[in-house]
């Protein structure tokens, strides 16, 4: 019976069906809700992990199948670029504010991240999965790898700092006292990528179009501002 | 037939995105390169939006899905997480708030700056 069990779960299908029913789960809690707490991703990955622990299924079997998805993820970041030529009007028209507003985002992103890590003695290894924990987690997970840090890591951070963008976009606009819809979405964009994005889009199509922009070229002046610390 | 060709398109990008990467001297991903490469296709035209939506629209509006595994790896690392958790929070909320300050400050003192200078001229 054992035997049948690794079988089937070791098949690249269990791991992309197992996915997609996690995934649809927490689609469906997220609809139902209403609410950035409940991201669909975080839900995904909690009952994925909860069943593979309780039918204790290895985590390689599980892998099969992921791999498989995981192999979406470079399609999905150079998907980005059909993005931002969507947005080119817009872009070309506030070229100088919106990029001078994401390289002090990532500037500012990376400097933090690198000062509070030393400041609480993290090793290399998890500063290294950490700076990059503002952009979005297909470029992340990359920087984070190559620069010898710990993958999953990174693409927790992200996550939690997307949520915690999003959720907190309100208060941060208005503490901070951003009218201008313009800044308020560069600033969503930096600060929390694609799922600070979703909510900037709610806010309004200037601040949604203006989010993607930003995150799309915060990535980017990620990646050329890795190369220096490389 | 349509979205196999266009699917095509992505993983041929894609593999040049890599191949590039491999033969910098810089260690840029290869899906940023990838990124870039069909940006610049789009810009020369030698692809047109209209060859690539149905595909980018399905990778943009699903992206959250393709990184379920890699978050599931953190099971792996979950010593390593609960180890560093009060760090990890701490840096977490307060990076995020100084970006969003840092970047949203920016651009309005940027547009700020702009609206004087082009003020003069058309108030």
């Amino acid at each position: 019976m054992s035997e049948i069990f690794d079988q089937i779960t070791s098949s690249p299908m269990f791991g992309v069906a197992l996915c997609i029913v996690t995934f649809a789960a927490g689609v469906a809690l997220n609809k139902k809700l209403r609410s950035p707490i409940v991201n669909p991703l975080l839900i995904a990955i909690g009952l994925t992990i909860a069943v593979l622990e309780v039918f204790r299924i290895p985590l390689e079997n599980f892998d099969k199948g992921g791999d498989v998805v995981s192999m979406f993820l470079g399609p999905a970041t150079a998907a980005l670029a059909l993005s931002i030529y969507r947005q080119l009007e817009l872009l070309k028209k506030n070229f100088l504010p919106i990029f001078l507003g994401c390289l002090a985002g990532c500037v500012t992103s990376m400097g933090s991240v690198y000062l509070l890590c030393r400041l609480f003695g993290l090793d290399d290894s998890l500063t290294a999965s950490l700076l990059p924990k503002s952009v979005t987690t297909p470029i992340a997970m990359e920087l984070s790898e190559q620069a010898g840090g710990v993958v999953p890591i990174t693409v927790a951070m992200v996550v939690v700092t997307g949520i915690l963008g999003a959720v907190a976009a309100p208060l941060l606009i208005r503490v901070f006292h951003v009218k201008n819809p313009i800044a308020a979405g560069v600033g969503l964009g930096a600060a929390s990528h694609a799922v600070g994005t979703s909510k900037a889009i709610e806010l309004g199509e200037v601040q949604g179009a203006m989010s993607g922009i930003s995150l799309s070229i915060s990535g980017i002046l990620t990646v050329l501002l890795s190369l220096f610390l490389t | 037939m349509q979205i196999i060709v266009q699917i095509g398109v992505f993983f041929l990008i894609c593999l040049a995105g890599d191949f590039l990467s491999a033969l910098l001297p810089l260690p840029i991903p290869g899906s940023i390169l990838a990124m870039l490469l069909l940006f610049l296709c789009l810009m020369l035209r030698v692809i047109r939006p209209e060859h690539i939506d149905q595909k980018s629209d399905f990778l943009l509006g699903n992206m959250a899905f393709f990184f379920i595994p890699a978050g599931v790896g953190i099971l792996e690392q979950l010593p390593l997480l609960l180890e560093n958790l009060g760090p990890l929070a701490v840096i977490c909320v307060v990076t995020t708030v100084l970006t969003f300050a840092a970047s949203s400050g920016t651009v309005r003192l940027v547009l700020w700056l702009q609206n004087r200078k082009g003020g003069g001229r058309s108030e």
